[in-house]
């Protein structure tokens, strides 16, 4: 599984992308163990509680997580994972 | 009156008069400012007919009644015509500074008639108005025009103009502002060269009276603080600007590439806002009265495409980027600097530039046609030549820059140009988002994404967002966002206030500002009414329900690659109830109950 970071996240992480050779089964626990690698602000920035928080955008192959899932979201080992701060423009 | 001036500005550049009248308050409450007013001032003062380019074409600046004031984000005003790409009621929305000093000089609105016998320029001074001889400036770039319009004239003036490509009547000519800031679609930019003007320079000694001070001043900081508080218009854009767009969209498989032939590029990173952000970036800059600082201060250090000046812009990246199969940001950014200074809108010459290269690699045009260029997807060097050319008027630049439907219609094959009604599409591909499709197809200038913005919710909701693509719903959203953004551009606000504040937060500013009261549910209706108002304009130019469309790729063949590989818009899933929503009949022609209900007959 590729895990892919853009804007801000590439700060958090320090880094732009994570190849991850055993993937968790949901999004929930890639993030707790991607929170647990990065740090407390990466984790305040996905996390709001227990909960997804509201402005992070995670996709999943291409599917923002709100609709298929949260962090209950299943994954596979294939997938590509993108994750976004909320961004914007036009 | 109150955030209004009470005065409208007129110069008949035929007879070279200038005149003064008050303005119609019931028309200013009713339809707010700028876009709104222009709308209504060119439908009952201009011939549906008219020849865009002729002298019965009239050509508005109009900023809102919270231009000027300290409303965040409060400097946008419009231009406002019969646009000569499609015939549509062009209403061009621009940033910068321009705006507020016509407020400050004492005007709702600049409205320009007629033809001036010779290439001139305006100087406005408060209530000083002077028509003058432009021929010291005509033929220069937008930078060189507005510094010897300034040398001229006041170096404190703002100063609108445009460029060569404008005085060559090129259809997608726009009027720059502040030499960064662009009125950017529709071809306003040659309706202004038509009437032999140049620029117009502007310097105010006034101040924008509000009604209620201490309400005002309190809804402002409220708003400011939202604002402040959100993570976009706090931060996010002032970090990265419009172009971080440009990774989200690819990632989600809709970032029209290659002429739209495909919604996903591999390298799109490499002209992302965050490779921006790393390579080209000097500084954020922010418009006036401006927190959030979308705009960006650039150079490109790289001797073949080396320049400076702001942007691009997410929209401008994607079209002479993936849309052309490009991924060199310094060769991005050099189309960028051109089409500013020599006045050109970046969206439909690069769609156009796109629609080109799939002509030429069909054999439909070769390298005879292209004055020997090998006009080919991913030939950076032929793009940054081809725009060149598009703003000189050279060669086969002079077919660009009239736009990819007249040149694909030209050559037969019209179904290449990636546009509806005539104006390109920008940069979302409506297969993998339903909404903005619907947006598309219904926008009432053509191909356009900002004055129905549903991406803010499709792609970029979070959790409050709607999947992109399910059509249910769609319908809703697209009128909600399409009422409340002519609204919005009418009062002289920027859109991208609203990543902070909402549709009860401007109705309270303008409230407090002009002493009128709006509540949401009005403002939204004034919205409504400014909509259907241009779609009678556009039902009388002969625009119908064939014309809510999309190009036919979009609708039949599905995206061949990325995470929304196989789909298609279902625009028939969302247009019918649109127009029920809309209480339009089944054609598209607002009801007699609609218009007696928003005023309109």
């Amino acid at each position: 599984m590729d895990v892919q970071y853009f804007a801000t996240f590439r700060d958090l992480a320090g880094e732009r992308a994570r190849r991850i050779d055993e993937p968790p089964a949901t999004v929930g626990e890639l993030l707790q163990a991607l929170a647990g690698r990065y740090g407390a602000a990466f984790r305040r920035a996905v996390f709001d509680g227990e909960r997804l928080s509201p402005i992070a955008i995670i996709l999943v192959n291409g599917r923002n997580v709100h609709f298929t899932g949260g962090l209950d979201t299943p994954l596979a080992p294939d997938d590509q994972v993108s994750i976004f701060p909320m961004v914007a423009g036009g | 009156m109150f955030g209004w001036t009470g005065t409208i500005l007129r110069v008949n550049l035929t007879k070279g008069k200038v005149s003064r009248e008050a303005t119609d308050v019931k028309l200013a409450h009713d339809y707010i400012g700028a876009r709104g007013l222009g709308v209504r001032i060119i439908s009952d003062e201009v011939d549906p007919k008219a020849d865009a380019l002729g002298p019965d074409n009239k050509l508005i600046f109009a900023p809102g009644p919270l231009t000027g004031t300290f409303a965040p984000s409060a400097g946008r005003f419009d231009v406002i015509t019969k646009g000569p790409l499609n015939g549509v009621i062009a209403a061009s929305n621009s940033g910068g500074s321009f705006g507020p000093e016509l407020k400050y000089a004492g005007y709702d609105a600049l409205i320009i008639e007629g033809k001036a016998a010779k290439p001139s320029y305006l100087w406005i001074k408060d209530d000083e108005v002077e028509i003058r001889d432009a021929a010291a400036i005509w033929g220069h770039t937008t930078p060189d025009t507005t510094d010897l319009v300034r040398a001229a004239t006041d170096e404190d003036a703002k100063v609108a103009c445009i460029g060569p490509a404008g005085e060559k009547l090129a259809l997608l000519a726009n009027i720059m502002n502040e030499m960064f800031r662009a009125a950017g679609r529709t071809g306003v930019g040659a309706v202004m060269g038509s009437k032999n003007l140049k620029a117009v320079a502007v310097y105010g000694n006034g101040a924008v009276r509000v009604a209620d001070p201490e309400a005002f001043k309190a809804a402002v900081m409220k708003s400011r603080q939202m604002i402040q508080a959100h993570p976009v218009g706090g931060a996010g854009l002032k970090a990265y600007g419009t172009d971080v767009l440009v990774n989200i969209l690819n990632q989600i498989g809709s970032l029209p590439t290659r002429n739209y032939q495909d919604g996903y590029f591999p390298t799109a990173d490499k002209v992302g806002g965050e490779s921006l952000a790393a390579k080209q970036l000097i500084r954020p800059k922010g418009c006036f009265s401006c927190i959030i600082s979308c705009g960006r201060v650039t150079k490109v250090d790289n001797p073949a495409y080396q320049g400076a000046g702001e942007g691009p812009e997410y929209e401008t990246a994607w079209s002479f980027g993936p849309d052309c199969g490009i991924d060199d940001l310094d060769a991005v950014t050099k189309a960028n600097f051109l089409c500013n200074e020599y006045g050109i809108d970046t969206i439909s010459l690069g769609s156009t530039i796109a629609c080109a290269m799939e002509l030429f690699e069909r054999g439909v045009i070769t390298a005879k046609d292209t004055d020997g260029v090998q006009l080919t997807f991913g030939n950076t060097a032929a793009m940054v030549e081809m725009t060149r050319k598009a703003c000189t008027g050279e060669g086969f630049g002079a077919k660009l820059a009239q736009g990819s439907y007249r040149l694909a219609e030209s050559y037969g094959h019209p179904e290449y140009s990636m546009t509806c009604k005539k104006q390109e599409m920008p940069a979302y591909d409506p297969r993998g988002v339903q909404g903005i499709g619907l947006n598309y197809a219904t926008g009432n200038r053509g191909g356009c994404h900002v004055r129905g913005y549903t991406i803010a919710v499709e792609v970029l909701g979070g959790a409050g967002g709607m999947d992109p693509r399910v059509t249910e719903g769609k319908p809703g959203l697209d009128i909600l966002f399409q009422n409340l953004t002519a609204a919005l551009d009418s009062s002289g606000a920027c859109l991208f206030s609203t990543f902070g504040i909402g549709g009860p937060e401007l109705a309270e500013m303008l409230s407090a500002a002009t002493g009128v009261e709006y509540s949401l549910e009005e403002f939204l209706k004034i919205g409504e009414r400014i909509w259907n108002a241009e779609r009678l304009w556009n039902l009388k130019v002969g625009f119908t329900a064939a014309d809510d469309t999309l190009p036919e790729r979009l609708l039949k063949d599905p995206i061949k690659t990325g995470p929304a590989k196989g789909m298609v818009n279902r625009l028939d899933e969302m247009l019918p109830g649109y127009y029920q929503e809309r209480g339009w009949d089944e054609s598209g022609v607002p009801t007699k109950a609609k218009l007696k209900e928003l005023a309109l007959v």
